[in-house]
């Protein structure tokens, strides 16, 4: 049986765009025989049962994660398909250290430089993304996905305002607002964006930068000394955190000639010299420039179809709810999941209390919108000329949309 | 279109630019303007702080979750963020007074704080990420980042692998959330039932929103298998050394290390799914190291 590997498309001269696949494409590169396995550049989320990306499909089982791909091949092969066979004591430490510390630390810098930098995102990723990964009309709906779950993830930075389309928005949004609550006049313009803005990235950011870039790439460097040291490790051959680290680094350290603004590449070169070469070594030699591609499948109407009802859902705030809770019942109830006993009934319960919790916020916008109806109506607000009727949905949407988002305030916890 | 028209805010519109407004999709609705216009009703001062028997200590005050009987006797607090700072100043040998507090009562929105004896600065509370800096002005410990490579790789075990297992097992799974988070965050800031559900309903919320911002769903299996490996790593870090990184004293490493494995391991929590004590009951050294560390308690 021949292992097939679905993952994100090529782009920048890499076998793919996305980090985590390029780690696992470096890994079954390194340590299966050739013939083993083929490449294929699907670029679509549902091939594979779980939604992700990448995933190891091995006739009807599907695997994804680096993590669970790594364990499966190390299972499926009883040890032979294993970087890792020969850690022990302290390297085995470093090893769990390793991966959970570049887990943590590089995928928000990456997606504030690939995704949030919205030069780099309009210029560079999205062409990447509407060229060679994906085919028309996935191209309208899965970047935009893939960006805002990146502006999740790497909110905590505090460089969100990386994000310059979205300040202008913002500002054109607050002068509209001025506008129409009666506080400016309309035949104001607009003003003039300040030039910290529109030239380049603001100084404003640098020191944040310094900070983010510097907590991620010293201790990188560091674990890349002394400077003979071939492999994370040490040793004399690659693991499993070296292909994770290829996986991460390689795009990180995408310099001027790929992306607009490589302040992150500039980063690393400033920081860990040493990355940026040990890099270009690792590439060659897991061989990134010859893999066993094999044609994706042409996609088809049904797909499409797919891919399209999959995003509208996922966007419609309840509903989106109710679909990922479904997900999960699914998985704590397929037999073939690989969970004990324990384990399904807690998630089974998870998604159980989780279902409450959607209904619970169903009922709060439903009991909120019949509130505010019922007080307009009491106060007899309702009850005014032909123009005032229309008004009256206009206000329960935007109803729905205020009581919706996020609780008032964030525990930290 | 009607822009040229409008007239000065809370001037009454008459009919002919009420109609003219209606189709105008982007005004903002006037029966809406007309009840925003009423606020604010009424502009109440500021509330004085609370009057509490704390307020008058001279110390250092470091505002911590516990509650009024383990702030006396300055017993470790249940929170591990609080637990970590609370144990790193005591292995620094800095005194320090426990206050029992709530994330509502914090400058940052965040606890632990502390509010110095001597002030710095102008007069500033000083945030959790503040403190080592402070600390190591005060009795001129060293920082530990700097001595070792591998502190803040291994740090990421903690403040990722084993906080989200954490987050998980204390919020997420229902029956220690009802036997545990319920009991020491919720029930005990107020009496009120409809105010408890909302708090309840929030923290498991900031929880579960904390663990899908790393990944598409909330795998529990993954969670407690990477849990498990990073247990496993810290006990092959500690090795049959006394300290982490083979120091005198105990350190930062080790209060982030003891506000985990302390918490877990307390009889006192009363847990109800113990399945990260039983993944860290495998590893000997990590238990001792605990019970080595709880007698500064």
């Amino acid at each position: 049986m021949v292992l097939e590997l679905h993952v994100w498309g090529p782009a920048f001269s890499l076998p793919s765009i996305d980090a985590q696949c390029l780690a696992t494409i470096a890994y079954l590169s390194l340590a299966l025989p050739k013939d083993a396995w083929v490449l294929v550049a699907s670029s679509d989320p549902s091939v594979s049962p779980t939604n992700e990306l990448p995933a190891l499909r091995n006739g009807n089982t599907w695997v994804s994660r680096f993590r669970n791909i790594v364990d499966y091949l190390r299972q499926y092969s009883a040890g032979d398909w294993d970087l890792d066979a020969e850690l022990a004591g302290l390297d085995r430490a470093d090893s769990i250290a390793f991966t959970s510390f570049l887990d943590t630390q590089f995928p928000p810098l990456l997606a504030l430089s690939l995704y949030v930098t919205s030069q780099n995102y309009y210029n560079s990723v999205l062409p990447a993304y509407s060229s060679q990964i994906l085919t028309w009309p996935s191209t309208w709906l899965i970047p935009p996905q893939i960006r805002a779950a990146a502006k999740r993830a790497s909110d905590h930075l505090g460089l969100s305002s990386l994000d310059l389309v979205a300040l202008e928005e913002d500002r054109k949004r607050e002068h509209s607002a001025a506008v129409a609550a009666g506080r400016l006049p309309a035949s104001l313009p607009l003003p003039k964006a300040a030039p910290t803005i529109t030239s380049g990235l603001a100084t404003t950011h640098r020191f944040r930068m310094e900070a983010v870039t510097a907590a991620a790439f010293e201790p990188l460097a560091a674990m890349l000394q002394p400077a003979q040291k071939n492999y994370l490790l040490g040793g004399d051959r690659p693991t499993s955190v070296d292909c994770l680290l290829l996986g991460y680094a390689s795009l990180a350290a995408l310099g001027p000639e790929s992306l607009q603004e490589a302040w992150l590449g500039e980063a690393l070169r400033q920081k860990a010299p040493r990355v940026v070469e040990w890099v270009r070594r690792m590439q060659r030699e897991a061989g990134l420039a010859s893999l066993p591609w094999r044609k994706p499948e042409r996609p088809r109407w049904v797909t499409v179809g797919n891919t399209l009802w999959n995003t509208v859902a996922d966007a419609t705030p309840i509903w989106r709810d109710i679909r990922a809770n479904t997900r999960m019942r699914e998985i704590a109830h397929s037999q073939e999941a690989d969970l004990s006993g324990e384990e399904r009934t807690a998630l089974a319960e998870y998604v159980t209390g989780y279902k409450k919790d959607v209904w619970l916020s169903v009922a709060v916008v439903v009991g909120g919108v019949a509130a505010l109806v019922g007080y307009m109506a009491h106060v007899g607000l309702l009850g005014g000329g032909e123009g005032d009727e229309e008004f009256e949905e206009e206000d329960e949407d935007e109803e729905v949309e205020v009581v919706q988002p996020e609780l008032p305030f964030g525990w930290s916890i | 279109m009607t822009s040229e028209r409008r007239e000065a805010p809370g001037q009454t519109p008459d009919n002919a630019t009420a109609a003219a407004r209606a189709r105008d999709f982007f005004s903002v609705p006037a029966p809406v303007k007309r009840i925003f216009d009423k606020f604010p009703l009424v502009t109440y001062p500021a509330n004085d702080l609370p009057y509490c028997s704390w307020s008058n200590r001279q110390g250092n005050r470091l505002f911590v979750f516990t509650d009024a009987a383990g702030a006396r006797h300055g017993r470790p607090s249940f929170n591990p963020q609080c637990l970590k700072w609370q144990a790193y100043l005591r292995f620094a040998g800095i005194d320090f007074d426990i206050v029992p507090s709530s994330n509502h009562a914090s400058p940052t929105g965040a606890l632990p704080f502390l509010l110095p004896a001597l002030p710095v600065g102008n007069n500033a509370p000083i945030p959790s990420s503040k403190l080592q800096k402070w600390a190591i002005e005060q009795v001129h410990c060293e920082e530990e980042q700097q001595l070792n490579t591998r502190f803040e790789v291994y740090a990421s075990l903690l403040d990722h692998r084993i906080r989200n297992v954490w987050l998980y097992a204390l919020y997420v799974d229902s029956e220690n959330f009802d036997a545990v988070a319920r009991r020491l965050y919720v029930d005990a800031s107020t009496t009120n039932p409809a105010v408890r559900a909302a708090l309840a309903l929030q923290l498991q919320q900031a929880a579960r929103a904390e663990l899908l911002k790393t990944s598409t769903y909330i795998d529990a299996g993954a969670l407690e298998a990477e849990a498990g490996e990073a247990f496993e790593a810290l006990s092959t870090l500690l090795g049959d050394s006394v300290h982490f990184f083979d120091r005198p004293n105990p350190g930062l490493f080790d209060a982030s290390v003891f506000a985990y494995t302390h918490l877990i391991l307390d009889e006192k929590m009363g847990w109800k799914r113990d399945r990260l004590g039983q993944l860290l009951r495998r590893h000997e050294n990590l238990v001792q190291h605990r019970e080595r560390l709880l007698k500064f308690f």
